[in-house]
């Protein structure tokens, strides 16, 4: 069943002079199931963060739909937009974003706070997360004690906290060095499993694409619509550190490597 | 077309739309001239001065040669304090440059003497020097070289230690490491300290006309308050504005001019 | 701008540096001493009608607080310069806040906002005093107006600096306007503010001085004025050393404060942000 569906989606920015416009993604279609860990490749310079702004209304389309569980986002709107979709759509941004003046947990509660649900359950909810993620011991820390890999776990804890039904990821762990790197997907994995959530992982790593997703799909250059879809059909749980001498990993990665020229 | 139009938009509505703005603008200090006049008629010629009574006032004066002596001596006694404080502000860092154990050794006591208020001193200053000239000039003095001692020694303090090593390997003296490479390395400092000080110097004068002396903007401010002549009050006080804001867009427009490559960022001193 | 920048250090080793620090705080003791001992030998000189001594000061210091004179006057100028700069700072810090969604109105107000910053508010003194008296009401109105316009420009500039991302992050999550101006905006503009206090606090107290060396009967710049008047240079200092202590625990007030409120800041912002 489709979560979220997306139809010819456009965008065009306006170039300064007004007869300099470029089409950023132009009819880009696709959808996803519910519970499914989609992602989605690119290069750089394919509008991915522009695609995953236009999903969570925090920017305007030019075009085309967004539906949510069959309900029309109003993204052709500027004024109309409500970004999040009323907290049904989570957004990992590629910067973490915590608030600098608030501890680790404080930002994590910062959801719940929001959406007037800081109750006894979500309390111990983000407790439970912050252990989960390995922050246990870090509650009181302000962002800038604390190292770039536990940061993201923090802001990715900050979403699930509140459990919207569709998680998207801006590649959350592309500043990172490998070795975090690695260690932030396994946790995500993991976290991912508690609840599997719908999630939309964009990422311009093939390796990482394959080793966290269920499909991934292929983003073209700009003006950026789908160039390809691949089912990954590796087992689960997913072993990351082994992930590439599975034997479907070489063929899968040379396909998507491929239509990505 | 994000949201950030309808969250923030601060700079592109007004930008977008000219005439609203400006229109607006004239309203409001139409509104506030036509409040001053109320305010007299309310309140009553003791203690506001009727707008065309001191208009009134600045054109009779001016002629006359009044207000303009008033004008001139304020001016002078700000000029001649910038002088002397600019000198001082500057020589001074670049002599401690030579003696760097007795520069920091008195470091911490000259910036002590950064809270003691200068205007509290006046008193003294009268007391010592007299009733002429010499305690105003030496508050303004005092007040321009400050923020150019300040500016000018952190300037030479940050200067890169490399160029200077790379200037002495070159056989430079130390006469000409200062002229070339720490002047240089300063300019932008010393410039923003002098853009804070011109019109403290003004400020200064006019303060320091209050407490002593028989000419000038702020005696003819304290004067006239003195003698209930409130109108008197209004007009020097109109004028100093005036005189201070010129002075202030004169040295904004030279910044702008000189530094053209520099983002303008506004001052944070009154 | 306190502090040597790091090219100053050369690379000496560990206990070099410790000598050369400890040297320094001799050094700075040893001009210590030599000032006091100079205003010492200048007072003799001179006479202490001229230049009162620093026997004499201290004394005097202590006399006039055991029995509450010094304190007494020190407390009138203290709560003239905070009553003033309470009144000034904080309209001033919650206009920007209240004008930021309305951008027309902030630009409609922007040359008079900064025609009255650069304006000598205090050439106003002598108009305050025609209006309010020689009382506290007339220095604690300059003191407002004068902070006034330094704080509204700090805490502008705070509320102008806003991050979007955390903005749009704060959106995601489902904040309203309120919550964005209680969690996002104006927790990001507090240094800013701060920033405001440290330069304003200064021409606070010189504010409340100046009016009171005007015309006044109670305070530290009357104390300074009489002082003056009757050839008594040491009361002249004692209050000026008085008058100078405010300044420093205002200082020190500002700064503890910002310490406590400000503790989530990284090093780097507070080293850039402590240079104004």
């Amino acid at each position: 069943m489709a979560l979220l569906e997306i139809r010819d989606l456009e965008k065009r920015f306006d170039g300064r002079s007004g007869h300099d416009a470029h089409w950023v993604i132009r009819g880009l279609s696709f959808t996803v199931k519910e519970g499914e860990f989609l992602t989605l490749i690119g290069p750089s310079g394919a509008g991915k963060t522009t695609l995953l702004n236009l999903i969570a209304q925090i920017d305007g389309a030019s075009g085309g739909q967004v539906r949510f569980q069959s309900e029309i986002a109003p993204i052709g709107d500027p004024k109309a937009l409500r970004p999040g979709l009323s907290c049904r759509i989570g957004y990992v941004t590629q910067e973490d974003n915590l608030l600098p003046w608030r501890t680790a947990l404080e930002n994590v509660l910062f959801p719940l706070e929001v959406q007037g649900r800081l109750d006894a359950e979500g309390r111990a909810r983000a407790d439970m997360l912050m252990r989960a993620a390995g922050l246990a011991g870090f509650e009181h820390h302000y962002p800038h004690e604390l190292s770039g890999g536990m940061r993201k776990r923090a802001a990715l804890i900050r979403t699930l906290v509140y459990d919207p039904p569709v998680i998207l990821m801006d590649e959350p762990f592309g500043a990172l060095d490998a070795q975090t790197r690695t260690q932030l997907q396994e946790d995500l994995l993991r976290l991912w499993n508690l609840g599997r959530k719908t999630i939309l992982f964009v990422t311009h790593d093939i390796a990482e694409a394959i080793a966290l997703g269920d499909r991934a799909l292929v983003l073209s250059r700009a003006p950026t619509t789908i160039a390809g879809e691949h089912a990954i059909t590796l087992p689960r749980p997913r072993d990351i550190r082994g992930i590439m001498t599975h034997p479907d990993f070489a063929a899968l990665y040379q396909r998507i490597r491929a239509q990505l020229q | 077309m994000t949201t950030q139009d309808s969250a923030l938009d601060l700079a592109a509505a007004p930008l977008a739309r000219p005439y609203r703005v400006a229109l607006g603008r004239l309203g409001l200090a139409l509104m506030l001239l036509i409040g001053w006049k109320v305010g007299a008629d309310v309140a009553g010629p003791l203690y506001v001065a009727d707008p065309l009574k001191v208009l009134w006032r600045i054109i009779a004066d001016t002629p006359s040669g009044v207000l303009p002596r008033h004008v001139y001596v304020t001016l002078r006694l700000s000029v001649l304090g910038f002088a002397v404080g600019c000198f001082f502000g500057v020589a001074l860092p670049f002599l401690l440059r030579r003696v760097p154990r007795f520069s920091d050794a008195i470091e911490p006591y000259i910036m002590a003497s950064v809270g003691i208020p200068k205007y509290a001193l006046v008193p003294l200053f009268i007391l010592w020097f007299g009733i002429d000239d010499a305690p105003k000039l030496l508050l303004v003095g005092l007040l321009v070289f400050y923020p150019v001692f300040i500016a000018v020694f952190a300037g030479i303090r940050n200067v890169d230690r490399r160029l200077i090593d790379m200037a002495r390997v070159v056989g430079a003296s130390e006469t000409r490491i200062a002229r070339e490479v720490i002047w240089n390395s300063l300019m932008p400092f010393f410039f923003a300290a002098l853009k804070i000080a011109l019109p403290r110097a003004v400020s200064a004068a006019i303060i320091g006309e209050f407490l002593v002396g028989n000419e000038g903007l702020g005696f003819l401010i304290e004067n006239s308050r003195q003698n209930f002549d409130t109108v008197g009050v209004f007009t020097g006080i109109v004028v100093a504005t005036a005189l201070v804001l010129l002075i202030n867009a004169i040295v904004v427009a030279i910044d702008r001019r000189l530094n053209a490559w520099r983002p303008a960022d506004r001052e944070m001193e009154p | 701008m306190n502090g040597s920048a790091p090219q100053e250090v050369s690379g000496r080793p560990p206990s070099g540096r410790l000598v050369a620090t400890l040297r320094a705080r001799a050094d700075q003791i040893t001009v210590l001493l030599v000032l006091v001992v100079a205003w010492q030998v200048l007072s003799v000189a001179f006479g202490t009608y001229w230049i009162g001594s620093p026997v004499g000061v201290l004394t005097r210091v202590m006399a006039g607080i055991a029995s509450g004179d010094l304190l007494r006057h020190a407390g009138i100028t203290l709560s003239e310069a905070v009553a003033g700069f309470l009144i000034g700072a904080v309209p001033a810090a919650t206009l920007p806040f209240a004008l930021r969604r309305y951008p027309v109105v902030s630009a409609i107000l922007d040359p008079f906002m900064v025609g009255g910053y650069g304006a000598p508010k205090l050439a106003l003194a002598p108009l305050f005093i025609l209006w309010f008296g020689i009382g506290i009401a007339s220095k604690i109105a300059l003191v407002a107006i004068t902070v006034f316009f330094i704080v509204y420009f700090s805490a502008q500039a705070g509320v102008r600096a806003l991050d979007i991302k955390l903005v749009q992050m704060a959106q995601v999550v489902g904040a309203n306007e309120r919550h964005l101006a209680r969690h996002i905006i104006f927790p990001g503009a507090v240094p800013y503010i701060f920033t405001g206090f440290r330069i304003a606090l200064p021409y606070a107290i010189g504010g409340a001085v100046i009016a009171e060396l005007i015309s006044s009967n109670r305070g530290l710049g009357y104390l300074i004025q009489l002082g003056a008047m009757n050839f008594d240079t040491t009361g002249v200092f004692v209050a000026l050393v008085a008058t100078t202590c405010i300044v420093f625990l205002g200082n020190w007030s500002v700064n503890a404060l910002e310490r406590r409120l400000l503790r989530w800041r990284p090093p780097s912002d507070v080293r850039m942000q402590a240079g104004s």
